[in-house]
C-alpha cells in the first residue's frame, strides 16, 4: 500500500522525530509513503474561523493533490487529519464543493471525482496492519499514559475508526509494544492547543491538569500522535512547571516512535534523541 | 439538515424550547458562513455540550446559552462573548449532541462572522495573522508569525525555546512555501474579499 504522506508544517519543524518515527516505522512494516508534492499548511483548527471558504480550500488543496495521485491522504498531525477529513467530506457535497472549486481553479487545479480517502497514521497502525508478531523488543516495566486530545477521533463521522469519547487504540498499540498503559482519564481532553498563544494562561491551565494526572498515575511517559499537543506538553512544559512552580521532567512521546523502540529500531534512528524534555529515563528503563 | 441523529419524540426546527418562534435571520447567516453543518435549530437546550466542554469554566456564555441566544437573535450579546475565543474546537460538544447539533462548526461560523463585524482582542488578531502568513507562502514560518503577533518581546521570550529547536534542526532559519505562491495568494485573497 502506497500512500500520499501529509506531513503538515509541524512535522518539518517542531516535530521532527514524529516525522522521522513515522516513515522509520512505515518502512518497517512494509507500507510506502510518498510525501505528497507541493503540499500547503491545512489551515488547523484557525484559517475556518477567520473565513470558512478559505479555511476548506486550504485543506481541499492538499487533498486533490492526493486525489491526483489517485491515492490515499495520510496525515500525521491530528489537526491536519481532522482538517483534511472535513475538506474531503465537504468535496462529496454539492454545495460545498461550488464553494471550494471556483478557489482551487484558480490555482490551477481541478477536482475530480477520484475518492480520496484521508487516513491517520495511528489509524493505519491500529487497523491494517498487525505489529503483534513483529515486536523484537518488549518495553518491559515502562508505564504509559496514552494521550489523545481532540482531533485525533473526534468528530466521529470524519474518523469512525474509534471512540470520540473514550479511545482505546494507542492503548492497545502500547500494550502490544509490551508496555503497562495506565488508565488516564483525561486522555481525550483538549490542551487548548488552538489558543496557546493568545490565550497562553488559559492554555496552560489545560495541559497542567493533563500532565497532573499522568504524573499522579506514575507514567513514565506521555505518548501521543499530535504535534499541537507536543507542543503544549513538552515544549512548553519547562514554561508550565516555572508558572506554577511545579517539577514534571515527564518525557512526551509519539506513538511511532514507542512502536519503533518494539519494532527494535534503534532510538537514534527514530528521532528520539531530538525532544526538548529528556527522554533519557524512557530510555534508561527500557534498557538502551 | 445535518441532524442525522433521530431521538423518539421527532425534531421541532420551527420553536425554542420555551415555545417561542425561532428567529431565523442569524441562523441564516451562519448557516451562509459556515455551510450546513453549522445549522442549530434542532438544539433541545439539554446541555450536553456544556456538560463536556473543556474551557466551560472560564466561558461568559456557555456553549448551551450561546445556541439558545442564536436561536433568540441576540446577535449584540454573542459578539461580546469570550465563549467564542475560548472555544478549542475540541468538537466533544459536537460528538456528545443527540441531536446532532454542532456547536463546535456554529462557534467557528460565529468567530468568522465576528471578525468580519469588526470584533478585536488578541485572539481575533491572532487568528487573522496566521490566516495572512498561510495565505502569503502556503506555509507558516513561525518566527515570523511570533514576531508580527508580539513583536521583539515575544521573540526574545522564545528565544531560549528557539535556540533549542534550531540546536536539534527543528527550526529551519528559511520560511517554505508553496511552487507557485503568487497565484496561491491571488486565489485565496479573492476568497477572503467577500
Amino acid at each position: 500500500m502506497t500512500y500520499s504522506y501529509y506531513p503538515g508544517c509541524s512535522l518539518h519543524s517542531s516535530a521532527k522525530e514524529f516525522d522521522i518515527s513515522t516513515r522509520m516505522v512505515m518502512q518497517e512494516l512494509g507500507i510506502e509513503l510518498e510525501e505528497l508534492e507541493d503540499w500547503s499548511c491545512c489551515g488547523g483548527s484557525i484559517a475556518a474561523g477567520v473565513s470558512h471558504e478559505v479555511g476548506m480550500a486550504l485543506a481541499a488543496r492538499n487533498v486533490v493533490l492526493a486525489q491526483q495521485k489517485n491515492r490515499d491522504l495520510l496525515a500525521s498531525c491530528s489537526g491536519c487529519y481532522n482538517k483534511s477529513a472535513k475538506a474531503a467530506k465537504a468535496l462529496e457535497n454539492e454545495t460545498e464543493r461550488n464553494k471550494i472549486t471556483p478557489i482551487l481553479s484558480q490555482m490551477g487545479m481541478s477536482v475530480s471525482d477520484s475518492n480520496t480517502k484521508v487516513r491517520n497514521v495511528v489509524d493505519v497502525l491500529a487497523n491494517d496492519v498487525d505489529i503483534s508478531s513483529r515486536i523484537k523488543k518488549p518495553l518491559r516495566g515502562l508505564k504509559v499514559a496514552c494521550y489523545y486530545g481532540c482531533l485525533l477521533t473526534r468528530p466521529q463521522e470524519l474518523t469512525g475508526w474509534d471512540s470520540p469519547v473514550f479511545p482505546m487504540s494507542m492503548d492497545k498499540l502500547s500494550e502490544i509494544c509490551g508496555a503497562e498503559v495506565v488508565d488516564f482519564r483525561s486522555k481525550t481532553k483538549c490542551c487548548g492547543g488552538p489558543i496557546l498563544v493568545p490565550q497562553e494562561k488559559v492554555a496552560f491551565e489545560l495541559t497542567k491538569r493533563l500532565l497532573d494526572e499522568a504524573k499522579s498515575l506514575g507514567a513514565d511517559c506521555m505518548v501521543l500522535a499530535c504535534p499541537l499537543c507536543a507542543n503544549n506538553l513538552e515544549l512548553r512544559q519547562p514554561d508550565i512547571e516555572k508558572a506554577y512552580n511545579v517539577s514534571y521532567k515527564l518525557p512526551i512521546l509519539y506513538i511511532t516512535e514507542i512502536i519503533g523502540l518494539a519494532l527494535g529500531i534503534k532510538p537514534g534512528k527514530l528521532g528520539i534523541n531530538k525532544h526538548v524534555v529528556s527522554p533519557k529515563p524512557v530510555l534508561a528503563k527500557l534498557g538502551f | 439538515m445535518v441532524a442525522k441523529k433521530k431521538c423518539f419524540f421527532g425534531i421541532k426546527t420551527d420553536r425554542q424550547v420555551d415555545g417561542d418562534k425561532i428567529s431565523q435571520k442569524f441562523m441564516d447567516k451562519v448557516i451562509a458562513e459556515g455551510g450546513e453543518n453549522a445549522a442549530i435549530a434542532s438544539c433541545m437546550q439539554c446541555g450536553t455540550c456544556s456538560g463536556g466542554c473543556t474551557n466551560i469554566d472560564r466561558m461568559d456564555i456557555s456553549p448551551r446559552k450561546l445556541i439558545l441566544l442564536l436561536q433568540r437573535g441576540e446577535w449584540e450579546t454573542i459578539l461580546k462573548s469570550n465563549t467564542l475565543w475560548l472555544c478549542t474546537s475540541c468538537y466533544t460538544c459536537t460528538s456528545r449532541c443527540p441531536r446532532g447539533v454542532r456547536p463546535a462548526d456554529v462557534i467557528e461560523a460565529v468567530k468568522a462572522l465576528a471578525i468580519r463585524e469588526g470584533i478585536q482582542n488578541d485572539s481575533t488578531r491572532f487568528n487573522q495573522i496566521f490566516v495572512e502568513l498561510v495565505k502569503k507562502r502556503g506555509i507558516v514560518f513561525e518566527p515570523e508569525l511570533m514576531h508580527q503577533y508580539g513583536g521583539i518581546e515575544a521573540m526574545l521570550e522564545q528565544a531560549e525555546l528557539g535556540v533549542k529547536l534550531a540546536l536539534r534542526g527543528k527550526l529551519s532559519p528559511f520560511p517554505a512555501k508553496v511552487k507557485d505562491s503568487k497565484i496561491f495568494n491571488q486565489a485565496l485573497e479573492k476568497a477572503s474579499e467577500k
